[in-house]
């Protein structure tokens, strides 16, 4: 372990690193337990989530049946994409903007773009609640988008941010030498470089929107509910193994993204990296 | 000099987008609120025109003194929780757990794949009456029959423990992992027992993860409402429960707008102490 081939005494040993691996070790059950049961009774035949009392698949079928439980997920999906796609977008051009070029405040808007990551979301939800009844507008989709980009803006920017000043001006310089023009050389250098950033931002804008709750509660209408305001209410009602079976299956959605995008993208971010 | 204009209309026609979000739905709402914190209210809540300092003076009274000291004391006590229980995590990740780490980490994101509530539905199945936690107790004899356990500050802080020990543990792991380990050893070969050590090198380089971790715990921790109420039966509710009963519930919009702005002061001030903390530790090194 030394630089000088002195092992560390007992008390290090035993007692510290020991005692790290220990709260290491109850952590990860803490943290990681309460899913599996969770999971496990999504399978239970019987009506309670404590009591086992068979295997089936009923409260799957129930969950897919569900009509509110449909209804609530593809509200939950449109937002999901279009509040992904606005602010990856917006995102990614301040990025580009506050990477590549000067401009007073640059530092200033950069913080700013960051700012709703330290900001009390509820606080947001709510001077959006109050802002639109002063402007008039009707709470419903456009709010909750929105609402959405706001929570998810300050990661867009700041992943798209991180691609944008580890790329290599060299590059962008030759294909200008080789006589590309300005909007040839980003839309054929620069941006294919950014492309795995901007994908990433996508994906995580679009997790973060899916399972907005505290947002969605200040800004949905009649009509919009999302899924998480729908399993809220369900909750307050009381728990039966639909729930297990929603989450089961949100669980299964989410690797299968994940897997999805490490196939796609992992090779080509990985490729960027190592230049 | 065309080409510099170009090039100046160009970057503002960037920016356009990004600044106007920001003016439009961020900054300017918030005024809508400052200023509405200061307005009347007719019986039927209909927000009026008018500069009252009574929405802040209601803060301070009777039962909001009892949501914003609860509020405080359950925002510090996760704070505290996490803290105590992350770093020793972060510190395993960083320096003993080798190989491991990778998976170590990634296991640590799993509850992010899974929706919030459903995480916290779970711990209302297993804090029940007849939930495994109980059952385990009965079994093995420390308890004789199942004890009520929902509904308790305890449940809520076992509830916002779990949603907040990974917002912990990473902050705290990228401080860690970029510490020389040359520095620990020559703390131990100059005489520095373990914990002198530890105590002496190893925890003040690591002290910008750690109020890394303190600020994304405690500012959000007090604006959780789904917590108090799943778990803690919404006995004793906090801000966030506040804002929500006030603005959806009450359709008290002025001392609603007054709590948001306390809300949003106690996080800038957090921020503040943040960044002094944060620029004190720079000096020190």
């Amino acid at each position: 372990m030394s630089a000088n081939g002195k092992a560390p005494n007992w008390f290090v040993r035993h007692v510290v690193y020991g005692a790290a691996g220990w709260i290491t070790l109850l952590t990860y059950l803490f943290m990681l337990l309460p899913i599996v049961v969770l999971i496990a009774f999504a399978f239970n035949a019987g009506k309670s989530t404590v009591v086992w009392t068979g295997f089936s698949f009923k409260w799957f079928e129930k969950v897919i049946s569900n009509r509110n439980i449909i209804d609530a997920l593809e509200v939950s999906l449109i937002v999901a994409v279009a509040s992904a796609a606005i602010s990856t977008a917006i995102g990614a051009v301040a990025a580009v903007a506050i990477t590549r070029r000067s401009f007073p405040g640059r530092d200033a808007l950069g913080a700013a773009l960051a700012a709703p990551l330290v900001l009390p979301e509820i606080v947001l939800g709510v001077a959006l609640l109050v802002f639109m009844s002063f402007v008039g507008m009707t709470l419903g989709y456009t709010t909750m988008i929105i609402g959405h980009v706001l929570v998810s803006i300050p990661f867009a920017t700041l992943i798209v941010r991180a691609a944008a000043s580890s790329l290599d001006p060299r590059l962008e310089n030759a294909a200008a030498d080789l006589g590309a023009n300005e909007w040839q050389t980003f839309r054929m250098v620069t941006l294919p470089q950014l492309m795995p950033a901007i994908f990433t931002s996508f994906i995580l804008s679009a997790t973060l929107s899916f399972d907005n709750l505290v947002m969605s509660t200040f800004t949905s209408g009649v009509g919009t509910t999302t899924l998480p305001l729908r399993i809220y209410s369900m909750l307050k009602l009381g728990i039966t193994p639909e729930i297990n079976a929603l989450g089961a299956l949100m669980v299964l959605a989410n690797v299968t993204i994940l897997l999805l995008v490490m196939g796609r993208y992992l090779p080509l971010i990985l490729k960027t990296n190592r230049r | 000099m065309r080409r510099e204009r170009r090039e100046q209309l160009q970057t503002g026609l960037m920016l356009t987008p990004s600044v106007l979000l920001l003016a439009l739905f961020i900054l300017l709402p918030l005024c809508v609120v400052f200023a509405y914190s200061f307005a009347l209210r007719d019986p039927y809540g209909a927000v009026l025109p008018g500069f009252t300092l009574d929405n802040y003076k209601e803060l301070v009274q009777g039962v909001y003194l009892r949501v914003l000291m609860n509020s405080f004391s359950l925002a510090g006590m996760t704070t505290v929780l996490c803290l105590l229980i992350g770093y020793p995590v972060a510190y395993f990740i960083a320096f003993k757990a080798g190989r491991a780490a990778p998976a170590l980490l990634l296991l640590l994101l799993i509850p992010f794949w899974i929706n919030f509530l459903i995480r916290i539905s779970a711990w209302v199945v297993l804090l029940g009456r007849g939930g495994l936690i109980n059952k385990g107790l009965v079994f093995s004899g420390l308890i004789d029959e199942p004890i009520g356990m929902l509904g308790t500050v305890a449940a809520t802080l076992v509830g916002m423990v779990y949603a907040f020990l990974p917002v912990t543990v990473f902050p705290i792991y990228a401080a860690l992992t970029p510490i020389d380990r040359r520095l620990m050893e020559a703390g131990a070969d100059l005489g520095a027992g373990p914990a002198e050590t530890f105590w002496r090198i190893t925890l003040p380089l690591s002290l910008p993860g750690v109020l890394a971790a303190a600020l994304f715990v405690f500012v959000p921790s007090m604006g959780v409402f789904a917590i108090p109420v799943l778990l803690g039966g919404g006995k004793d509710i906090i801000l966030g429960n506040l804002i929500v009963q006030l603005f959806l519930e009450f359709r008290n919009i002025p001392v609603g707008a007054a709590v948001s702005i306390l809300l949003l002061v106690v996080s800038g001030f957090g921020i503040l102490l943040y960044m002094r903390a944060l620029r004190r530790v720079e000096a020190m090194k």
